[in-house]
């Protein structure tokens, strides 16, 4: 079946695929390939953001009453990881492979552990607080990040 | 609620940050005393000083960082938090460190009421963080396999802890004990069963994500802290029931079970999609091959335990599996922690106004490539010593001093950084408020 967590778990996957491929171009030394691989990762991650934000986090709250809990913080989290994204993308743009590779280190571990607890704790509170909006909630999900 | 909580309690930068820097002075200790006690110290692995020696490195460098980083992690990867995180730190920090010198003055001096204190102090200490852990992780569900794996490693800190004490007082009041049979069980317990397990569900989560590898197949993740407790228990029901060729079994069926960790970890960071290799990854690659090369030493005598007898195997199994294997694990994971931590308290600071540097300006590869050199270095000297002791015993303890005082040093440069960017930071944000 799926689930809120096996959905988004399954899109944070596909984010981090796509960011793989942008390292790969590094690699090789194709800052310009690397900057394309890096424009579709940035596209995917803020598609995913905005569809937390506008969709499944307002229905989390509304359901739970928690505003400023969880949701709040992976706002934050979000936040910053714009930041870095931007950081790393003005790196690509200036050729600059070295300042490239200092930003990505902190932005996979940024990444990596908000997704951990997203995957880990939100989004099984999310399945477990929101059974009977599940199927329009996971509706909605998918069509705002299949597009 | 209990998850809820755990998003907003991250412990302040202070509580690891203390294990983190006084551990590598603990193993610079260890050097120092290699150096200091010569050739002698590679007579076999019950002398006073290799038996210091180790715990110095053991509870010194590895329990030290192990109990920090729990403190720090516990709330992430298992949503548990501990009650007032600082206080904790503190004291932990405080009676690892006093229990650790005690016991190594006590192991070298032989002093049964130093052994005594030793064994008091450490109990006391580990009691208290196991005591707030499962406080903390009591109503938080299996849900995955780092959290099995943290449940079944601290329920093995407590058998190495307390096999350690009646160790202890069996060497300090003269008690008829199997002293030998039962300080295997004790590196059992405290290497395959706490740093082991403890290191496995760690690597589930951070191999993944330093190095973008594929994650642990689901089913062996599972099983390998559960398999690896069966064989410890196995393994101490030999022991009291006196059953030799079923701790023998037991041995084998824990050796392998580390080679298939550390061999499938290898696979997995070979499909690894980071575009360069760091000090991290070299560190884990030398900590894997290291490992595998002492679980063959350790599963080849527990089939033809004669090899045991032979000339410098148990102390190449130890220094493989320490200094090469959880040594390089260790260092490779402070290489990240540290420099991300304080990335992320500068972000935290500069709140969303001042941005915080990235993390190779808090610590640079090339410092941190030329600290696992010299490590390297240590480690292949204080290998050879154990077959060349009259020459490399005291050059190998320097070494490994040397590398270990590195490895404080780029600590330590790091934090100066992380509070030369904060001070930065602070004066900015002062700076926009004044202009607004």
């Amino acid at each position: 079946m799926t689930t809120i967590r096996s959905f988004m778990t399954e899109d944070h996957r596909r984010c981090d695929d796509l960011f793989a491929e942008a390292e790969q171009a590094v690699s090789k030394g194709n800052l310009e390939l690397a900057l394309v691989a890096f424009g579709h990762f940035r596209s995917a991650m803020l598609a995913h953001f905005a569809s937390e934000e506008k969709t499944l986090f307002p229905t989390f709250e509304a359901q739970t009453g928690m505003r400023q809990g969880p949701t709040q913080v992976m706002r934050m989290e979000h936040e910053q990881l714009r930041g870095l994204m931007d950081d790393a993308i003005n790196a690509l743009k200036t050729a600059d492979a070295e300042e490239y590779l200092g930003q990505a280190d902190t932005l996979v571990i940024m990444m990596q552990q908000h997704n951990m607890k997203e995957e880990n704790m939100l989004y099984p509170m999310c399945d477990q607080h929101l059974t009977a909006e599940l199927p329009a909630v996971l509706e909605r999900l998918e069509t705002e990040l299949c597009d | 609620m209990q998850a809820m909580l755990a998003f907003e309690n991250a412990p302040p930068f202070a509580a690891p940050l203390r294990f983190f820097l006084t551990a590598p002075l603990f193993a610079v200790l260890a050097g120092l005393l290699v150096a200091y006690e010569g050739p002698d110290i590679f007579a076999s692995r019950w002398t006073p000083g290799a038996l210091a020696a180790t715990h110095l490195i053991t509870i010194g460098f590895m329990l030290q960082v192990m109990l920090g980083a729990l403190i720090q992690i516990l709330p992430v990867v298992a949503g548990a938090n501990l009650k007032r995180p600082l206080a904790v730190a503190r004291s932990v920090h405080v009676g690892l460190s006093v229990g650790v010198l005690l016991l190594a003055a006590g192991l070298l001096s032989g002093t049964p009421t130093v052994l005594g204190s030793a064994a008091l102090v450490l109990t006391l200490t580990v009691l208290l963080f196991l005591v707030v852990t499962i406080m903390a992780l009591i109503d938080v569900p299996t849900t995955s396999p780092t959290i099995r794996g943290i449940k079944f490693a601290l329920f093995s800190l407590a058998g190495v802890v307390g096999l350690g004490v009646v160790l202890a007082l069996g060497l300090a009041y003269g008690w008829p004990l199997p002293l030998m049979a039962l300080a295997d069980l004790h590196a059992g317990w405290g290497l395959g069963g706490w740093a082991g397990v403890l290191l496995a569900a760690m690597a589930y989560v951070v191999v993944p994500m330093f190095q973008l590898t594929p994650g642990y197949p689901a089913r062996a993740s599972w099983w390998f802290p559960l398999f690896m407790l069966l064989m410890l228990l196995l393994w101490s029901l030999a022991i009291l029931a006196d059953w030799p060729l079923l701790a023998r079994l037991a041995q084998l069926g824990a050796a392998l079970a580390g080679i298939a960790f550390a061999g499938l970890t290898l696979r997995l960071q070979g499909k690894r999609r980071r575009a360069r290799p760091d000090a991290t990854y070299r560190y884990w690659q030398l900590g894997l091959i290291a490992s595998i090369f002492a679980l063959f030493l350790l599963s080849t005598v527990a089939v033809w335990p004669a090899a045991a007898d032979i000339d410098g195997w148990s102390l190449a199994f130890g220094v493989l599996l320490v200094a090469g294997g959880f040594l390089p694990f260790i260092t490779g994971m402070l290489y990240k922690i540290v420099p991300f931590l304080s990335w992320m308290h500068l972000q935290s600071s500069g709140q969303a106004k001042v941005p915080a540097p990235a993390m190779n300006k808090i610590l640079s590869e090339a410092e941190m490539h030329r600290q696992m050199l010299a490590h390297a270095a240590a480690l292949a000297l204080l290998l050879a010593a154990i077959f060349f002791p009259v020459w490399l015993a005291r050059p190998a303890g320097l070494a490994f001093a040397v590398a270990n005082g590195w490895l404080w040093w780029n600590l330590a440069c790091a934090i100066r950084r992380y509070r030369g960017h904060l001070a930065d930071i602070e004066a900015a944000l002062a700076a926009r408020l004044a202009a607004q």
